[in-house]
């Protein structure tokens, strides 16, 4: 095995262990396409915001609980071919982790020339679709609060504290 | 010693992936395409089956969070050649690689990228990375080397991106002279975005041998899109002095969207013509997964010689991920 070979393994192995750690838990709408378009670096804020709110979700519920929020992507177990397996909260699939507490986000805009898509009702839709995905049995709305988006007068985004009931 | 180098490499991946486990997901997002298509290609009567990997890719994205406000962004992208694997005598090629700072005040990044110029195009190059590419007729669609940019915030629509490019020793302007400055090239756009319009006006000062300035527009009405572009180029030494138009048009019915458009540019010094017509249309078979087919027609008229055409059919699919 030659040097390119090593380098072209260690690539692949350094690729999938991304895959696993991160793109599993990506929840942005993002296409393809839109890293070449002109306005690709507001893609990359927007679209990472949403992994942000998931990953402030991950540490909200390792600091105020327990050895289960770890559940919500797993610890990982190497298999017998070298891939790394863990168990993933798929899109749609709901849990209840109980007592456990959130915060997650969604941009909204309050320019006059918003889409609908961008209202912040859908804002709140989304939000209470995560709630949902993560608190199946119910859940209370510790604090809600709206930060700007310095990139884009008019834009803000809409936070939720949220804690899964302990049922 | 080789073996020992790889397993160091695993191992040290593992323990990359295991801190990940342990701190939670990278910040980034992994994202690609896989897009193929079997094309029949005539070119002056020489007809020739192919299969063809358009600009499959590979990419890394995302930003860290420095203080409030105040991020560190990157994006690195490699095409991967998925018909036979050799992407220039590589495994993977550069596309867009970039790492910036943003902020309040706007992003400042570098790399190797797609210049503002060829970014304010958008999409109105509704047969990208196919045969009927608007890079096969105009001047301007560059990847560029060395980059370094400024994109300011959007403000009531308008956002604005201007580019220098050191030459680094090459002569990029064509004088004879090595190029050593830190804005050898220039490269800029300013566009505006309102509901369903989009304009830009973007140029290049040296860059890729040419001085370009094109306007763009792009207009949504419903289920149809409409694009269109006028430019104006001229290489540096004034052998060509280039001015076209293209327009394409967009119109979607359920999950079928039908396609077309023109491109026309002329040279003003030797009178040489350049024409793309391409039809197509798109079938999408899922969110990310959609089937295609298209005819290309590519046309060079030299006044002192026969023209060169090249005519071609496909059929394809892309998927997203």
């Amino acid at each position: 095995m030659n040097l390119t070979d090593v380098r072209l393994w260690s690539a692949a192995a350094v690729t999938t262990a991304m895959l696993l750690s991160g793109a599993a838990n990506s929840n942005c709408d993002f296409d393809t396409d839109d890293a070449d378009g002109p306005d690709f670096l507001d893609k990359i804020i927007e679209c990472e915001e949403q992994q942000s709110s998931g990953n402030q979700s991950q540490e909200s519920s390792r600091t105020n609980s327990s050895a289960a929020a770890t559940q919500l992507y797993g610890d990982g177990s190497l298999t017998n071919s070298g891939i790394i397996e863990r168990p993933v909260a798929a899109a749609g699939t709901l849990s209840h982790y109980a007592d456990k507490s959130f915060v997650a986000r969604q941009p909204y805009s309050l320019r006059p020339d918003a889409k609908f898509e961008e209202s912040v009702t859908i804002a709140i839709q989304k939000l209470h679709l995560e709630m949902a995905h993560y608190c199946a049995r119910g859940w209370d709305i510790e604090r809600q609060w709206t930060e700007a988006n310095s990139q884009q007068q008019g834009d803000f985004f809409l936070h939720y504290r949220f804690r899964c009931t302990a049922a | 010693m080789n073996k020992l180098v790889l397993s160091a490499a695993v191992a040290a991946t593992l323990g990359l992936a295991s801190n990940s486990f342990a701190d939670g997901p990278i910040d980034g997002t992994i994202y690609g395409k896989i897009n193929v298509s079997v094309v029949n290609t005539d070119q002056n009567s020489a007809d020739k089956w192919k299969l063809n990997s358009n600009a499959s890719r590979l990419g890394v994205k995302g930003k860290t969070k420095i203080t409030d406000g105040l991020y560190a962004v990157y994006k690195a992208e490699f095409e991967m050649c998925v018909d036979d694997g050799d992407c220039k005598g590589q495994t993977f090629t550069q596309r867009n690689i970039m790492g910036g700072i943003r902020g309040s005040f706007g992003t400042v990044w570098a790399g190797k990228h797609d210049s503002p110029t060829k970014l304010a195009q958008k999409k109105i190059d509704l047969f990208n990375d196919l045969e009927g590419d608007i890079k096969n007729t105009f001047e301007g669609e560059n990847r560029v080397s060395n980059i370094i940019a400024y994109t300011s915030p959007t403000l009531s629509g308008f956002s604005g991106t201007v580019a220098m490019i050191p030459g680094e020793g090459a002569d990029v302007d064509g004088d004879g002279v090595d190029d050593t400055g830190l804005t050898d090239g220039i490269s800029y756009s300013l566009s505006y975005s309102a509901d369903n319009l989009y304009l830009a006006v973007a140029g290049d000062q040296d860059v890729d041998n040419q001085d370009l300035v094109r306007m763009v527009m792009q207009y949504k009405m419903d289920a149809l899109k409409l694009g269109a572009m006028y430019q104006q180029n001229e290489d540096s030494q004034g052998i060509k002095d280039e001015s076209g138009f293209f327009v394409s048009a967009a119109y979607k019915i359920d999950k079928t969207t039908l396609k077309a458009q023109y491109g026309f540019i002329e040279d003003d010094v030797d009178g040489d013509e350049e024409e793309t017509l391409s039809l197509g249309a798109d079938y999408k078979l899922s969110k990310n997964t959609k089937a295609y087919i298209f005819y290309t027609d590519n046309t060079d008229s030299e006044l002192d010689s026969d023209d060169d055409e090249a005519s071609s059919f496909g059929v394809g699919m892309e998927h997203k991920f």
